[in-house]
């Protein structure tokens, strides 16, 4: 008698509890949920947008920058400055300052501008602006709504810089020590910006979650919340994605199928503006003869691997750019021809120099669509007499190997990498320039050709901006005869968002942006 | 009893020492430190920032005297910040993601028990039947089969497919906490642990009742006209229940590492997740802090399953 | 004279041929052999019969299902997914013998060595299998890969150091039981060195052990070489093993749209480990002169 009275007070227990939460709640607040940060443009677990090198599309949600790319990442936008003026020796930006109010309710004023310059170029702090600020010699606040900044050196690419700067306050940051700035709590406790949303909470490592800000310049948001959702990788993303948990996220190349022809799912398609290159390292007898690196070029049929592994959604690259205002004519496109390949390696004495040992090839891209194609590249330069064997290791593992004091060439010999080419072309600057060998810069692979570098600094010298993109052919003229990578493409990037997702922004952006996505439309219908 | 206590706690904190000090070496020795971790390849940076960046966060101090000031902090109970994270301390990290890590395989493993022992008896009593000889076969496939593939193959049919579970994670994000929320995000995951550990306590319970139910005093009462029920479960069954007690000792000193699998592929927010996520980003705080803490569990688990042998068999002395 | 020639006639009597016999009257374990001999056999053999090698890719035949040309159809660069299953069987067996050849000879030395020295040797040595046993094989697994990076000689190292703990522990207590036996203090006696007491007492003593452990470690190595692959660790792409293979299944598209390209090695995978199995535990059983009480 007394079993089956606890018998069924525990079935009633066990039935409340596992009723789907019976709305007590009158109205439920609209949410959208998403994978904001999975992908190469996402940063997982960064809040302090000082130290971000990606994730700037779900950083600007709460925080926003002067300038903002367009959602086309074709030209510069005002977003906190209302306007702004290039002074003609390229010496002096005059910022007009939008009418903003911080989410304590404080106003926004060039105060906060100076105040986050100075944060930004002051190493101690963890920043890594530090270098790419260093032209600005002083930031003047004639009044509280302009700001100017006062260049040491014309500098073409602080208005790109600028767009991932983004405002902080000075009444709410002034007082936190700069050594302990980098990693303090306030940035995933209580950030405090002027963006169409403010921060709600973060529960760490699984998901962060913003509330409307209703006081935003630009209207109350529609959507109530935004909940950025974090995923170890990105199948798990696409799993939620297909189950409806959430509305959007990154996906794949290789994961676009499952949604195409799929009414619930609209697949956004975007240039990564990233190129993708084998690159030779320098320091090694192996590749110092051009015509071994034009061997390669010949050896590899790109469009086949375009065609079949991409499936068609990669620019083949010829020089370090796609973009057509950025090529020159009379580019040798160093068709796909494995007979000149070994005609050229046995001029070269390609025997000698290396015959058919094994050559590393280091990469740290991990997803199967890589190792597919590293394994088509190794059978195509295997027909011809060059064995790589590739090798994948993770991030910190390969930026240990490549920036090491005293690196050991031989672990890296080869590597399959990619850099940011766009949108400001100066970007891959860092990564072939002879001025830019480490610790100075990002050349690991020891580039010292005199054309590619002489003409990298005429096209950052530059003053004139009709004449801006004939220089960067001549980059691209200089890369393409001489070779210092084997660059292959410049591939597409998928996001899939929900068909009930109405005036949702993205695109695929270099380290998330950022973009005009005016988030403060979002809505999410039935 | 007191004595044999004190004495394998002062070995146990031994232990620990010369763990973090292994532990120290190992990591320093794997390529790369959280520095390399954080630079996106895709986004060169300068080196020479980043040198500032490893001078503030004191990896460039000898390593012995980073060793030492880590082993100074952790004696004081102080285990350290995590360096990916924003002013979050280890001790901090590490319990908020034990008592889910604890959460999921306590369920897996109550299933896994009630589960095992039961086919256990059953195959056992029921010896070279059909129902056992099944019973063994699925035991055997349990054991046999990868436990990432079983997840995998889980999550596709039970949550993308049947819509019948989420796909990840411990909670709806942003929805009020319940109960029945937890219980939905725990029920795959735990289904799927519990299948490798139910198969290994079956063959053991199996093997473990054969044997007892063949010795003198089981025959006795058996002649005696004891009904067969109670042969087993009052006579037999206490005394089989004892080397599935060691193993199930054993599992549990090593759950409290995670199921590492079972944890990433269900983004479930336990140990194993943390762990994995430190070593992919070089995290050293919280991987040492981690191992200690997994360390001192898996210790003070073999101290237990000794005193609780030493309290089930008196013919067992702990010397 | 009747006895001698049953004994005889059944192929001897001794402790060997007993085993021996239990053995063969194993069902579960016959089924085993049944399993591995054809396999083993397809593995080792199989480019006699087989056209496709398993690293030849083709650009042409992406993600096709099974075929006349590809009787299990290719993967994601056209790689025919028969060959790279057996293959596969070569890598992962080649790695599970290897890691477990030598944690056997490790937790053998270390186990004996442990029982047969002195009782300070003996407590040392103890205290340090202790310490890599609570060494959390989470953290091991990931830290020591890491160091060694992907690859079929790291992962032997990786799973070898993580395997041989248990076995010491165990031939350590099946020594001490026999440290005490007359024939071994009759031995010391005569000045016996610790060489010639390991090999000629310790190892026939312990043969027994160390052939179930290391049948028995043999599957478990080839689940955790499979883990690791899927982990990103263990044996790294394009040489196929049946890890690696198996982490295809982690994309949505290939789990849903192209199963044979991860149902065939997880069935070959499931398939050896469980024949390895069924032989272990027959050997296990029928090294155990009780079992034929039961």
């Amino acid at each position: 008698m007394r079993f089956r009275m606890l018998a069924s007070a525990l079935a009633l227990a066990a039935a409340m509890a596992w009723a789907p939460g019976a709305p007590a709640v009158a109205q439920e607040p609209s949410t959208i949920t998403g994978g904001f940060d999975v992908g190469p443009g996402g940063f997982q677990g960064n809040f302090n947008p000082l130290a971000a090198t990606g994730g700037f599309t779900w950083l600007s949600l709460y925080f926003e920058p002067l300038v903002i790319n367009d959602d086309k990442l074709e030209s510069i936008v005002g977003d906190l400055a209302s306007s702004y003026e290039v002074s003609a020796d390229k010496l002096q930006y005059t910022f007009k300052l939008a009418d903003a109010k911080w989410h304590d309710g404080q106003p926004f004023t060039s105060a906060d501008v100076k105040f986050t310059i100075d944060t930004a170029k002051n190493g101690a702090t963890g920043t890594v602006f530090a270098a790419r600020l260093g032209a600005i010699a002083s930031v003047e606040t004639p009044d509280a709504k302009t700001a100017v900044l006062k260049l040491s050196a014309p500098n073409a690419g602080l208005l790109a810089t600028l767009t991932q700067l983004m405002m902080l306050p000075q009444h709410a940051l002034k007082d936190i020590p700069s050594d302990t700035l980098a990693k303090h709590e306030w940035w995933s406790k209580s950030p405090i910006g002027t963006g169409p949303y403010k921060f709600s909470r973060y529960v760490t490592d699984q998901y962060v979650e913003l509330a409307a800000n209703p006081d935003y310049r630009g209207g109350k948001p529609v959507t109530d919340r935004i909940i950025n959702r974090y995923f170890a990788n990105t199948a798990a993303a696409v799993a939620a994605l297909r189950s409806g948990e959430i509305a959007f996220s990154y996906v794949e190349a290789d994961d676009v199928a499952t949604f195409q022809g799929n009414d619930g799912f609209k697949v956004i398609e975007g240039n990564s503006y990233v190129v993708n290159y084998l690159g030779f390292n320098q320091e090694v007898p192996l590749w110092k003869d051009v015509r071994v690196r034009q061997a390669v070029m010949h050896a590899i049929n790109r469009d086949a691997i375009v065609q079949s592994l991409y499936k068609g959604a990669a620019e083949i690259a010829n020089c370090g750019y796609v973009a057509d205002h950025l090529l020159p004519s009379g580019l040798d496109a160093y068709a796909y021809d494995p007979e000149k390949a070994k005609q050229l390696l046995a001029e070269a004495g390609w025997d000698q120099i290396n015959g058919s040992k094994p050559i590393p090839l280091l990469t740290y891209y991990n997803t199967p669509l890589a190792s597919n194609v590293l394994a088509a590249v190794q059978a195509m330069l295997g027909q011809v007499g060059i064995n790589v064997v590739p090798r994948a290791v993770d991030t910190p593992t390969y930026n240990a190997t490549i920036y090491a004091q005293n690196p050991d060439w031989s672990q890296f010999p080869l590597v399959y990498a990619g850099l940011q080419n766009g949108p400001d072309p100066s970007a891959i600057n860092i990564g072939l320039n002879e001025k830019q060998i480490p610790p100075a810069g990002a050349n690991f692979l020891r580039i010292r050709m005199p054309e590619v570098t002489g003409a990298f600094d005429a096209a950052l010298n530059e003053t004139d901006d009709s004449k801006r993109a004939e220089r960067y052919q001549a980059v691209c003229k200089a890369m393409n005869a001489n070779l210092p990578w084997a660059t292959m493409w410049v591939a597409k990037r998928y996001g899939v968002a929900s068909a009930k997702l109405k005036d949702f922004v993205w695109i695929p952006a270099p380290a998330g942006g950022p973009f005009a996505a005016h988030p403060e439309k979002w809505a999410l219908g039935n | 009893m007191l004595n044999f206590c004190l004495r394998r706690l002062a070995v146990g904190i031994g232990m620990l020492i010369a763990l973090s000090l292994l532990i120290f070496i190992l990591l320093r020795l794997a390529p790369g430190d959280p520095i390399d971790a954080y630079i996106n390849p895709n986004v060169a940076m300068s080196q020479e920032e980043m040198a500032a960046v490893r001078a503030r966060l004191g990896l460039d101090q000898p390593l012995p005297v980073q060793y030492l000031a880590w082993l100074g902090g952790a004696l004081r109970g102080d285990l350290g910040f995590s360096l990916q994270r924003n002013g979050e301390t280890v001790l901090g990290l590490v319990a908020q993601r034990i008592g889910p890590t604890l959460l999921l395989m306590g369920t897996g493993l109550a299933i896994a028990i009630v589960v095992g022992i039961g086919a256990g008896i059953i195959g056992a009593v029921r010896r070279n039947s059909a129902t056992d000889l099944g019973l063994s076969v699925a035991a055997f496939l349990g054991i046999s089969s990868p436990a990432f593939l079983t997840a995998l193959v889980g999550l596709y049919v039970f949550s993308v497919l049947l819509r019948w579970a989420p796909s990840g994670g411990m909670l709806t994000p942003g929805a009020p906490f319940s109960l029945g929320d937890l219980a939905s995000h725990l029920i795959l995951p735990a289904l799927l642990l519990s299948i490798g550990h139910a198969a290994l306590i079956m063959r053991y319970m199996r093997a473990s009742l054969l044997e007892v139910l063949n010795q003198d005093y089981v025959r006795s009462a058996r002649a005696k006209g004891v009904k067969e029920f109670w042969v087993v479960v009052k006579h037999a069954l206490r005394n089989a229940l004892l080397p599935v007690v060691t193993l199930i000792g054993s599992t549990i000193g090593i759950a409290v590492g995670g199921a590492i699998f079972l944890e990433s592929v269900f983004n479930w927010p336990g140990m194993g997740l943390l762990l994995v996520n430190a070593v992919e980003t070089r995290d050293y705080p919280v991987i040492m802090g981690a191992t200690l803490v997994v360390g001192a569990c898996v210790i003070l688990a073999n101290l237990l399953t000794d005193i609780a042998y030493a309290a089930i068999d008196p013919r067992i002395q702990v010397a | 004279m009747a006895i001698a020639e049953t004994s005889r006639s059944r192929g001897g009597n001794g402790p060997l041929a007993r085993a021996f016999r239990r053995f063969a009257a194993n069902g579960a374990a016959l089924a085993g052999i049944a399993i591995l001999v054809p396999m083993l056999v397809l593995i080792v053999c199989y480019p006699l019969i087989l056209g496709h090698k398993p690293n030849d890719i083709d650009l042409l035949a992406l993600n096709k299902g099974p075929s006349v040309a590809h009787w299990l159809g290719t993967d994601g660069v056209g790689r025919d997914i028969l060959a790279r299953v057996l293959q596969g069987g070569r890598i992962s067996l080649l790695v599970a013998v290897v890691s477990v050849a030598i944690s056997v000879v490790i937790g053998f030395l270390v186990g004996s060595i442990s029982a047969m020295a002195g009782r300070f040797t003996d407590a040392a040595i103890m205290r340090f299998v202790d310490l890599a046993m609570t060494l959390p094989p989470v953290i091991s697994l990931l830290v020591l890969a890491s160091i060694t990076g992907a690859g079929i000689v790291p992962t032997i190292i990786v799973i070898s150091l993580l395997s041989w703990p248990v076995l010491a522990r165990m031939v350590r207590a099946r020594l001490m039981e026999l440290r005490e036996r007359d024939f071994v203090v009759a031995s010391r006696g005569m000045g016996a060195g610790l060489g010639h007491l390991l090999w000629r007492h310790g190892l026939p003593n312990s043969i027994d052990i160390l052939v179930v452990y290391a049948t028995l470690q043999i599957a478990a190595a080839i689940l955790l070489e499979a883990g690791l692959s899927f982990l990103g660790l263990g044996v790294p792409p394009p040489e196929a093993s049946w890890g690696n293979m198996l982490n295809a299944a982690r994309s949505t598209v290939v789990l849903e749209q192209y199963p044979w390209q991860w149902l065939f090695p997880g069935a070959a995978l499931v398939i050896t480990v469980l024949a390895i199995n069924f032989v272990g535990d027959g050997l296990r059983d029928a090294f155990d002169p009780r079992s034929e009480l039961n």
